[in-house]
């Protein structure tokens, strides 16, 4: 039976760790701009995962080091949304990277297709982009929270302070697509307080 | 809480640790369920520990481990000194600014002396009940200039001395604009039948007449060399008075009169107002090209109350008319409206008062409160310091003195009423207004006669 071979590129540890802290400042600047906590006008429009994407003008866009993928020791990162008025936490979108050990400690790279790569962001970027369809209203101005989930022994730098990890009470969740550069594989799951007209 | 655990396992399938936020570990009863729940996650084992010590030290572990059970802690970016972050909508940022300068410089006068009554009442019979107009100026030169019906009048706030400077004959034509220069050498007057004339006081002559309206003149407005004139035709014309050829240029932008037009205090914007409820801010520099900088359609009435704030730069309110009642404050760097207060009636006028933060809106019409009344209000908060006016029917202008201390609001009961509310808070000027209240309501100079 005929393969199709797809070509496949050479993903070093230090490359996967750009595409994944490249991909959470696209997210949370896309989560920003359809969830509505910075005004539409704050945002320019530039190419990139083959869709447009939004980027803040003057906001540094790499919120995450990658120092901390690079070693292996990033959990999780979590956008938090809050109520500017009462703090409540009313979403969480929850991205969980998986690092390979293997790759960290020996330094072999792996192999995989960046077009597949790039599919698979692409995918995550739509599903979040679509989904104001289904989370509920934020009619309120909010703020956001960046929270970094490490392994204990990652010093903090001046830019981060420890945090508890404002969790919402009886949410409701919604798993997202993931995806893989071999290296880190990145899921992501968005958690919202309820919406009080759900109730059954 | 059980039951919900069980949902959202059953949904994801997979257990994700921060669902759900953990009681005391003191409700032992809930932990006990909490636990046999978990039997599912294999991970979990730890729970089944009967000694209760351990199990609460085995608990507080959980708290910090994850589903695979490795260890971690949390942290949340603050984000480097330079780069500010800003979790705040734009219009926030703005107030905050607003208010952040003002805090600080604002001397927190608790006890603020309204006056009860009015300073004078001058009789102004004739006086045009119409809201459009704007009859009334006060110049430099101390000079009050108001249209009564056909004729103009003179009113010298030193000496109170009156001189009538002009009548139009003929039953069709009458004043609805008058407007001082700013060194207060010439009076601008636009007429009912869309003439536009130029007086000079000292010599009680005709200097000019200005053409280029096809409708009536309801408002005029200086800045510098350059007289600005809005009209029922819809457009606005700026006028070079040292030219030959006056019309320096001619904006055609409105949808219906121009009743309202503010020249800022540094000459670099206008604000027009109009009947179709639209406000416009121009640059000076590019009125030529009809190219305005924001387009504001917030208001639902006719906008004829425009003042620029005194105190801060491109701050600009302004007044809705009777379907409307707001008092929208605009950053027109911006083109954003940064405060709004519902004052339930018809403004006709806004003065700002420059010895203490606050504003003054003069009323008419209203269904609810407020009719006929001036309300002062406290910037940049808003809040409502109190109200004067004793005006039968309701209030068409307002101006202030060149001293900022006087207010003069002209109403359809033919009267000007003189009101020193804008004087700074000093126990001696509280005292100058009791004696002054002597006379009170029933004091009139019948000056124009």
């Amino acid at each position: 039976m005929a393969s199709r071979t797809v070509a496949k590129d050479i993903i070093t540890l230090r490359g996967s760790a750009a595409i994944v802290s490249e991909f959470f400042g696209y997210a949370a600047n896309s989560i920003l701009y359809n969830r509505g906590v910075y005004p539409e006008e704050s945002f320019a429009k530039v190419k990139k995962y083959g869709l447009p994407m939004l980027l803040t003008q003057d906001e540094e866009n790499e919120i995450v080091g990658k120092e901390w993928l690079e070693a292996g020791k990033l959990q999780r990162v979590v956008m938090v949304i809050m109520s500017k008025a009462t703090k409540e936490v009313l979403e969480r979108w929850n991205f969980s990277i998986e690092t390979d050990s293997d790759v960290v400690e020996k330094g072999v790279s792996r192999e995989k297709s960046d077009r597949e790569i790039m599919r698979e962001i692409q995918a995550i970027m739509r599903q979040i982009a679509s989904s104001i369809t289904y989370l509920p209203c934020l009619d309120e101005p909010c703020v956001f929270d960046v929270l970094a989930y490490t392994d204990t022994d990652v010093p903090v730098p001046f830019t981060w302070i420890e945090s508890d990890p404002k969790l919402i009470a009886n949410p409701q969740m919604v798993k997202l697509h993931s995806f893989d550069t071999k290296i880190h594989k990145v899921d992501t799951l968005v958690s919202y307080k309820n919406d009080e007209w759900d109730e059954q | 809480m059980k039951a919900q655990r069980g949902d959202s396992l059953n949904r994801i399938g997979t257990l994700q640790d921060d669902s759900t936020t953990v009681p005391p570990i003191t409700d032992f009863r809930y932990h006990s369920s909490f636990s046999s729940s978990i039997k599912k996650q294999p991970a979990s084992a730890f729970f089944f520990i009967p000694c209760v010590q351990a199990y609460r030290q085995k608990l507080i572990e959980n708290l910090s481990l994850d589903s695979q059970g490795r260890p971690f802690k949390i942290m949340v970016f603050r984000g480097s000194p330079k780069s500010s972050r800003k979790s705040i909508r734009f219009v926030d940022e703005l107030r905050q600014e607003v208010a952040a300068i003002f805090e600080k410089d604002c001397k927190q006068t608790p006890y603020r002396c309204i006056p009860k009554g009015e300073k004078r009442v001058l009789d102004a019979p004739r006086l045009r009940n119409d809201y459009y107009s704007n009859i009334m100026s006060w110049g430099m030169n101390n000079m009050l200039a108001v249209a009564l019906g056909h004729e103009l009048y003179l009113w010298n706030s030193e000496d109170q001395a009156v001189h009538k400077l002009l009548q139009v004959r003929g039953g069709n034509d009458w004043p609805t604009s008058v407007t001082w220069s700013e060194d207060a050498r010439t009076l601008a007057v636009g007429y009912m039948c869309s003439n536009l004339q130029l007086w000079d006081v000292e010599s009680s002559k005709l200097i000019r007449s200005l053409q280029g309206h096809s409708g009536r003149i309801a408002s005029t407005a200086w800045n510098g060399h350059i007289l600005t004139s809005g009209s029922r035709d819809k457009s606005i014309i700026n006028h070079d008075v040292r030219a030959a050829n006056s019309l320096a240029s001619c904006i055609k932008r409105h949808a219906d009169e121009v009743c309202g037009l503010k020249w800022s205090t540094e000459g670099n914007r206008l604000a027009s107002g109009g009947n179709e409820n639209l406000l416009y801010i121009w640059e000076a520099s590019k009125m030529s090209s009809s190219k305005f900088l924001h387009r504001l359609s917030d208001h639902c009435a006719a906008v004829k109350a425009l003042a620029w704030c005194p105190y801060q730069n491109n701050v600009l309110a302004s007044g809705g008319g009777l379907s409307d009642g707001c008092i929208k404050i605009w950053n027109t760097e911006k083109g954003i409206c940064i405060n709004n207060i519902e004052t339930k009636a018809q403004i006709c006028g806004l003065e700002w008062n420059r010895h203490h933060k606050e504003i003054l809106s003069g009323h008419g019409y209203s269904i609810r409160e407020n009719q006929n009344k001036l309300c002062l209000w406290r910037y940049p908060s808003m809040t409502k310091v109190g109200e004067l006016g004793n005006h039968k029917s309701r209030i068409i202008n307002l101006c202030q003195s060149p001293d900022g201390i006087t207010v003069i609001s002209a109403g359809a009961d033919e009267t000007l009423r003189f009101w020193d509310v804008f004087g700074p808070p000093t126990a001696g000027a509280g005292n100058s207004m009791v004696s002054d209240l002597q006379g009170l309501l029933s004091f009139r100079t019948s000056l124009l006669r």
